[in-house]
């Protein structure tokens, strides 16, 4: 059962969050993807090996300065930011914006001809291969 | 074919009892039903259900990292058993259920090349195996028909050999852009063999390129027992029991086994009687049960008179290289099994101050948490960077050029055989059932690292042939004991081996290994291939012989 996180809570982690994953370029930052809503309680319950170590975190940061609580974060208490940090990249890369935006469909399904000839068999490059012969050494007799 | 055996009753004394339904187990118990012996086998695990498997969802990254972590002890699963590796610096990998750890495998199918059987008159080094690749030929032939292997035939680093059951897989841009590499350095590469075929066969899927074959395959088409050979072994009457964590094998007054205990998934103690008991339960967990199994007969341990019980753990020293270049590899696509493979630096040469080699074998890099991280473990990151050098913008500019534009390579280097290096009994630690753990005491030895560094530096040099942008390399990673092997030593002495060159334990006739633990070699690549032929070779030794066999 994940613990329940507060509003302060939420606030301080999106902070954390987009300290880690700004608004950059083509991605979105990570707080407006949504990884502190009910997304943060999904990845918590997925992983609950990580709730102690991430509130342990959370509430170290929690009315602190982005920036500086997680320097010091880190230096003090790398579990409970490995934790955090964690939580906040893969929420990320469990939306649909984030994935969109670099260019990553998931983990799909493809078809493809299994008879098709592959480029190697007539580009020359695995004729390479086979002409230089035998690399194997042979059972001794 | 035979049409195979009645199934057997709960109280009946059969004539196979099989402990361990992974890829040996499996091939022994399809093939002994089939020839109509009766078969029960006992598995800690259970039969995999393919929905469970991530892959589909979008945390499959996530969940990779912990319940579904090839590590036992980091995964932590009810029917895993703990082990102790505080002083082992390689972690044993492996998974309990129906198709044992090849449920996780990658499925990269290479079997051992015919100098892996003959080291020590090769090399001068370790222990020549009792039978030659030419005689276990027909044997990998016949599994690999009914594995479902793809690949290409024409392999110059093997033999010649019959053809695969179904074309290669797609070797993907992943798999170009390496083969490009090597071809540049005139290095011998090959498209991939994987226990994963390109079209249906056997009961398996077509594989789709999913990518996520080390978590389970949610298609059904990564090639594990539970599906190949479990159909065939039940309908020809074997019976399998899952849930069952086997404490103990009994023996009677003459010293000959009678079956074995085990405690049932409700916590109760049964026992299943048999006439002939095969041990097929991987490197650690044989000689675990072996040394578990003391009685007055047997007060070292079942089947230890030569004191080699547990002895000469390998494991496969491992680095992986990282490579990212600037075109696209689509390098999220699958399968991950081995998209080429690499023998150019397979076999000795003296000249390069260690004996033997490795195997390399060009992977995918996964997803985009994949991008700073590989099997679980970010490995890849620099461990003295400040947080702003890896987050923020930085972040996102690493994830942009490495995510889809990376492979992995990995150096799989044969392990030589040492005594120090060995499966005990912890005196401490115990499974969720109350017996008593293994513990391991392993060191990589100085040839592997030589080994390890001469191959990273190689695969290294045909990355930046070919134009990669960046390279890392993870020297002996820990997290990498996939292949569990040499703990029941094979060979005709029974002074110096476990098990005779049928499976056969010298101290006990009716009591066999079946599993890699009786390897006398590792070889320098994935074992599954040999393990399951080698299987195949005592399972039909053991059906010619059934009317000599002695039993309790």
């Amino acid at each position: 059962m994940a613990a329940k996180i507060d509003d302060k809570g939420r606030e301080a982690f999106a902070a954390f969050a987009d300290l880690l994953i700004p608004a950059h370029k083509k991605m979105p930052s990570a707080s407006s993807v949504g990884v502190a809503g009910p997304l943060l309680d999904e990845v918590l319950r997925l992983r609950p090996d990580l709730q102690e170590d991430f509130m342990r975190g959370l509430e170290a940061i929690t009315g602190e300065k982005a920036g500086a609580a997680a320097n010091a974060l880190y230096k003090d208490d790398e579990a409970a930011f490995n934790a955090m940090s964690l939580v906040a990249s893969a929420a990320y890369y469990m939306t649909p914006q984030a994935r969109e935006a670099l260019g990553y469909p998931g983990q799909e399904s493809l078809t493809y001809d299994a008879h098709a000839v592959p480029d190697y068999m007539v580009d020359g490059m695995i004729e390479r291969v086979t002409r230089r012969g035998a690399i194997y050494k042979s059972t001794p007799r | 074919m035979a049409t195979g055996s009645r199934p057997a009753k709960r109280d009946e004394v059969v004539d196979v009892l099989i402990i361990g339904a992974g890829p040996s187990g499996s091939v022994a118990a399809k093939h002994l039903a089939q020839a109509g012996m009766s078969v029960v086998t006992l598995e800690q695990g259970h039969m995999p259900d393919r929905n469970d498997f991530p892959g589909r969802k979008p945390e499959w990254e996530l969940v990779t990292q912990k319940q579904w972590h090839p590590n036992p002890n980091f995964r932590d699963r009810p029917r895993d058993y703990p082990i102790n590796t505080d002083e082992s610096d390689v972690h044993p990998l492996m998974f309990a259920g129906v198709g044992g750890s090849a449920t996780i495998y990658a499925g990269h199918w290479t079997p051992f090349l015919p100098s892996d059987f003959r080291v020590r008159s090769l090399d001068g080094v370790a222990d020549d195996w009792p039978f030659s690749y030419e005689e276990l030929l027909p044997d990998l032939e016949t599994v690999e028909r009914e594995v479902g292997v793809s690949g290409l035939p024409g392999n110059p680093a093997y033999p010649p050999k019959m053809s695969y059951p179904t074309p290669p897989l797609p070797i993907g841009k992943v798999g170009r852009k390496a083969a490009e590499c090597l071809d540049k350095m005139g290095w011998h590469w090959w498209p991939g063999t994987n226990a994963i075929p390109s079209l249906p066969y056997n009961g398996l899927n077509a594989c789709v390129r999913r990518g996520t074959c080390m978590s389970g395959c949610p298609e059904g088409a990564k090639s594990t027992t539970d599906i190949t050979y479990w159909p065939h072994a039940l309908k020809a009457g074997a019976r399998l029991v899952t849930g069952a964590r086997v404490r103990e094998i009994e023996v009677d007054d003459r010293g000959l086994a009678t079956g074995a205990i085990y405690i049932d998934e409700h916590g109760r103690e049964r026992r299943q009687k048999a006439h002939t008991v095969i041990v097929c339960a991987n490197g650690v967990g044989t000689p675990r049960l072996l040394l578990l199994s003391k009685s007055k007969h047997f007060p070292d341990g079942l089947a230890n008179s030569s004191g080699l019980v547990g002895k000469r753990l390998m494991m496969h020293p491992f680095s992986a290289v990282m490579a990212t270049f600037d075109e696209d590899l689509e390098s999220w696509r699958g399968p991950f099994g081995q998209n080429i493979a690499s023998f150019e630096f397979y076999e000795t040469d003296e000249k390069r101050g260690f004996v033997r080699g490795a195997k390399w074998g060009a992977m995918p890099a996964g997803g985009p948490l994949g991008a700073t991280s590989f099997v679980g473990t970010k490995v890849f990151t620099d461990p003295n960077a400040k947080v702003e050098d890896m987050w923020g913008p930085h972040f996102h500019d690493m994830v942009d050029r490495r995510f889809g534009h990376t492979m992995v390579w990995g150096i799989i280097g044969e392990d030589l055989p040492e005594e120090s290096n060995e499966v005990l009994l912890d005196d401490n630690l115990v499974d969720t059932d109350g017996i008593p753990a293994p513990k391991l005491k392993y060191k990589v030895s100085d040839n592997s690292e030589k080994m390890l560094k001469f191959h990273e530096d190689r695969v290294l040099e045909a990355m930046q042939a070919g134009g990669a942008i960046e390279t890392s390399v993870v020297h002996q990673m820990a997290d990498t004991g996939w292949h569990l092997l040499g703990t029941c030593l094979m060979g005709d002495d029974p002074k110096k081996s476990v098990v005779n060159r049928w499976g056969q334990t010298h101290d006990v006739p009716n009591l066999f290994v079946f599993d890699g633990s009786t390897f006398p070699t590792s070889g320098g690549l994935n074992p599954t291939a040999t393990i399951m032929s080698v299987a195949l070779r005592q399972t039909r030794h053991m059906i010619a012989e059934r009317r000599n066999q002695e039993a309790a």
